[in-house]
């Protein structure tokens, strides 16, 4: 082993430690009876482990409602806004047109405005919709706003497509929207895998949103409910925090272990502009 | 490039669907609100909305504490994004070297570290650095000693959590663009007798360019929105409020106690500020020759 | 659809004000007798036990009127609690009929309009004018209290006898005991406060007869002095103490690492868990004078009626059983809650020792934050925090700081 390759194992294993300790941490929390997690006498360890904390999070209100509509929204909005931003995506990159530089940087713009100041107009026009206390009011929003990144990271993808593959097809008398489906979009799909991890983080760990538009309706809640529980004002249930975000953490490195092998070479895709 | 245009709006129309009436409708209700005296009484009808002009704007622009918290946001969120991306640029040229297994283990732990709510993982943070009941002072020997005092330790703190949540995208990103870098590229370098050094500068930076591009502009904007981190670790703002962010600073003065007339003026100028330092480093970009 | 004739509006460069900003239908309500009664009380977490007593409660009422369903929502307390009321003021269809509050958040549902006037309707219950006016604006009532929560000084037992000291019966005596417990006993800290604990400090400055807007007056600034006195190095070094928030001096306490705290009735189960345990008592927090006490801060939850409810006198009915002396007896059963109608206060008191300098502490006369929405802008500003915080680090004098929190204050009152 080269001495260039020891050095490097060390520093990955040694950063790898050092990021995954705070998880740790989180699980080791969720872990410990009450009385330890704020004990004078910290220790990494916890010799008598109990399951109540999660047992307290399973058992409160639909827990397993919360998890599928969440599963729901975000995988809906991951399918759509891949969809949406492929399209948008070969808009920008294989044509050239007036506005386009503009076009791009409203993308960007978009991603600028505090959330906090646009939900009171956002409600207003959920409500002008009739989406209020549904899950459709969440996907709209969340595509909305994995939309902007994802066209962005896209565009790498798909100029990263050599031009002539799709001009060859054209030649031997492919429709245009045959190519995009046939030719490019399989091609740029570990791309897309790579901006779906984004949109179901974003989708996935909103906390405003949810918290805004589900209103009275008990069955269209989110996960991101069953954790605001445990913060209260002054006395904060550390256990219940940890175990409920224990819980909604292991989801996403499930999905991040599926297409884990697709992401690193969708990634890849993005630099051959 | 082709040029045909009715097609290219084609194609985007789906996303127009989306993005105009779900931020461009908002956006220009951004704007008209923040001439308006628009409070919760207001939203909810107990009492008649006024216009008010630029008063929004007068009130904000006029308030001292304003412009000292706009000048430590600029320069956190700077130091944030330099360091972002120089420990996840890093990390990815060691994720190239390192083994199978180390260089899982540290995608894994990554991964689960850009997966955690915000929430929790400030709320962990704050734990380990707490200062009689955290592990870090322990470690150390010296309890009782408060991370969140002195306004730089603190913003330190603060900020090594917000980029143990950001660096991820950053090193996966970069790591996946060395990847796709032919070998053979990197071995007629080192065949020149570049060293290590020159060569990621040399020939990795350059063709990572457009990756970096994209990093660079997402984490500007992300940094400078901050809020989370800073608002639960110090408990909104540390000690006497030295460590607000403008984002903390919008949500004390505006949306916390529902004045959305006042907010969305900060939500406009936010915006405005971003804009010219997003357009000022794409500015900069042109300049060396790369185009959007 | 609105955005469509607001982006017309907007193209056309209309005047700015025929697109007025969205605001809410005002429908007014109705008064429905049967159907499905909808209640919103907070979440907690551990619901079990409330959620028995609830159940109970609307098992009596079912029976009582026929042909009415109670469902009802749990929601969170903090902070998404502001998004859920607020939806429901801003969208009436989605409005429950009753619902659980905070009595900090009134003033500001109330200017919004979103809760009924219900003077007419609780006529005579058993409170002591402090609680009344805990859930009154402009002389109207918005709702029953429902329970509070009371702060008393806990203290370590152990610690005291191994030292000679007694409970302190001044703030003086407070004081002198912390700074000896502190000097004996370096580990500890004499007093858990924090210059994030606004409730905490309250008192201080209520005892030495300041109030909220007034904080620079004579009084205040003695009460000001008081509490920031203990924010020192020979009590609780602002190094450690000024960042210090309400829970985590109950974490403090709770874990050995003070001797003495400033904490509610519903702090006991958390320091029940920790290395405090059967090592505490409780004496009400003393003011200045020998034998007084410090004024507590009422905080707490009342029972309202939304505007919008579509079954006005149900919802009415649903509060008065609830919040009746029955059920409030039976919440502190289950959850701990401190009764707010004096009868049912006295009937939990004869059986739980552990109450009485709590309930002495209530007997005194509480004090509550100003009703007015300038409450929740002075909060969520700090301006309190930061003027203690300013004090104890040194960044400013006593009067400095409160010179500057008093006009942060009037601007709150003023500046809308």
């Amino acid at each position: 082993m080269s001495r260039s390759r020891l050095a490097a194992d060390t520093v990955a294993v040694v950063v790898a430690f050092l990021t995954a300790f705070p998880i740790y941490w989180m699980v080791l929390s969720a872990l410990k009876p009450a009385g330890e997690i704020q004990s004078l006498d910290v220790r990494p360890w916890t010799l008598s482990p109990t399951l109540d904390h999660f047992e307290r999070v399973l058992t409160g209100e639909n827990f397993g409602r919360y998890l599928l509509n969440s599963a729901a929204v975000a995988l809906t909005v991951v399918v759509l806004s891949a969809l949406v931003a492929f399209l948008a995506a070969v808009a920008v990159t294989r044509f050239h047109f007036k506005f386009r530089t503009t076009v791009l940087i409203m993308f960007l713009i978009a991603q600028m405005v505090p959330v906090e100041a646009l939900t009171i107009p956002l409600f207003f026009l959920m409500r002008d919709l009739g989406v209020l206390n549904t899950l459709a009011s969440l996907v709209l929003v969340q595509l909305a706003f994995s939309l902007p990144f994802a066209i962005w990271m896209m565009r790498g993808f798909v100029a990263a497509v050599p031009e002539s593959l799709e001009e060859a097809a054209m030649i031997d008398g492919a429709s245009r929207p045959v190519v995009l489906w046939r030719i490019l979009f399989p091609l740029v799909a570990p791309g897309l895998v790579a901006t779906s991890v984004f949109s179901f983080i974003t989708a996935w760990n909103d906390f405003l949103f949810a918290r805004t538009f589900i209103i009275s309706a008990k069955d269209s809640q989110t996960l991101p409910a069953a954790l605001l529980v445990f913060f209260k004002p002054d006395e904060n249930d550390w256990g219940g925090i940890m175990a409920a975000s224990t819980l909604m953490t292991i989801p996403v490195l499930i999905f991040f272990v599926a297409v884990q092998r697709k992401l690193v070479s969708g990634l890849g895709g993005a630099v051959k502009d | 490039m082709r040029h045909a245009r009715p097609r290219a709006w084609l194609y985007l129309l789906p996303a127009a669907a989306v993005l105009v009436p779900l931020f461009g409708y908002p956006i220009y209700m951004l704007g008209l609100l923040s001439v308006f005296d628009y409070r919760q009484a207001q939203v909810s009808g107990g009492e008649p909305t006024s216009f008010v002009g630029f008063a929004n704007y007068a009130r904000l622009l006029g308030d001292e504490r304003f412009w000292s918290v706009l000048g430590q946001t600029v320069v956190f969120a700077a130091a944030l994004v330099a360091a972002t991306l120089a420990v996840g640029a890093f990390l990815a040229v060691v994720l190239t070297r390192a083994g199978r297994v180390p260089g899982l283990l540290l995608s894994l732990a990554a991964l689960a570290a850009w997966a955690a709510p915000a929430m929790t993982g400030s709320t962990v943070w704050m734990f380990l650095f707490d200062a009689d009941l955290g592990l870090v002072n322990q470690v150390l020997g010296i309890e009782g000693y408060s991370w969140f005092y002195d306004k730089w330790v603190t913003f330190g703190v603060v900020g090594a959590t917000v980029v143990w949540h950001s660096f991820p995208l950053v090193m996966l990103t970069l790591y996946a663009g060395i990847q796709a870098i032919p070998a053979s590229v990197l071995e007629a370098a080192s065949l020149d007798g570049a060293s290590a050094w020159q060569s990621f500068w040399k020939v990795v930076v350059p063709v990572l360019r457009p990756l970096i591009t994209i990093v660079v502009i997402q984490s500007i904007i992300w940094d400078f929105k901050i809020f989370t981190q800073i608002y639960v670790m110090t408990s909104g703002g540390g000690i006497a409020g030295q460590n607000t962010v403008l984002n903390v600073y919008a949500y004390q003065t505006a949306f916390g106690s529902s004045e959305y007339g006042l907010g969305s003026a900060i939500g406009v100028i936010m915006t405005l500020i971003l804009l010219v330092v997003t357009l000022v480093y794409i500015r900069m970009l042109y300049r060396s020759g790369e185009r959007l | 659809m609105k955005f469509l004739y607001c982006a017309a509006a907007g193209v056309a460069l209309l005047a700015l004000a025929a697109c007025a900003p969205s605001t809410a239908p005002t429908t007014g309500g109705g008064d429905e007798k049967t159907g499905t009664l909808r209640v919103w009380l907070f979440d907690e977490p551990n619901r079990a036990p409330k959620e028995k007593v609830i159940n109970e409660a609307i098992q009596e009422f079912t029976a009582a009127n026929a042909g009415v369903k109670v469902e009802v929502t749990y929601i969170p307390t903090t902070p998404a609690r502001h998004e859920k009321f607020k939806g429901a003021f801003n969208d009436p269809a989605s409005a429950p009929d009753v619902a659980e509050y905070g009595n900090t958040d009134l003033a500001e549902y109330a200017t919004a309009g979103g809760f009924a006037d219900l003077s007419a309707d609780l006529t005579s219950q058993d409170l002591t004018a402090d609680l009344v006016k805990s859930a009154t604006v402009d002389g109207k009532l918005y709702g029953l209290p429902w329970f509070i929560g009371i702060r008393a000084l806990y203290y370590r037992t152990d610690v005291f006898t191994d030292l000679g000291l007694k409970p302190p019966t001044t703030l003086t005596q407070l004081t002198e005991s912390a700074r000896t417990i502190r000097a004996k006993k370096p580990d500890l800290y004499g007093i858990a406060v924090g210059g994030e604990y606004t409730f905490g400090a309250l008192p201080f400055v209520w005892d030495a007869g300041g109030d909220i807007q007034s904080l620079d007056s004579a009084e205040s600034r003695k009460g000001v002095k008081a509490y920031t006195d203990l924010l020192a190095d020979d009590v609780c070094p602002p190094q450690a103490c000024a960042g210090l928030t309400g829970g985590k001096t109950v974490e403090l306490f709770a874990s050995g690492k003070a001797a003495m705290g400033i904490l509610g009735n519903f702090s006991r189960s958390a320091v029940d868990a920790g290395a405090a345990a059967g090592k505490y008592a409780v004496v009400p927090l003393p003011g200045s004078a020998e034998g007084s006490i410090a004024p507590a801060f009422a905080g707490g939850n009342n029972l309202g009626v939304m505007k919008n409810a579509a079954h006005r006198s149900l919802a009415v009915k649903f509060v008065q059983l609830l919040g009746g002396k029955a059920y409030q007896a039976k919440m502190y059963d289950a959850m701990g809650n401190l009764p707010t109608l004096t009868s049912a206060r006295e009937e939990v008191a004869a059986r739980e020792p552990f109450l009485k300098p709590f309930l002495e502490t209530v007997a005194k006369g509480t004090r509550f934050v100003p009703i007015d929405p300038a409450w929740v802008k002075i909060d969520n500003g700090k301006v309190i925090p930061t003027m203690l915080q300013k004090v104890a680090t040194g960044r400013a004098t006593v009067d400095q700081a409160t010179t500057e929190a008093a006009a942060a204050v009037k601007s709150a009152f003023g500046g809308s």
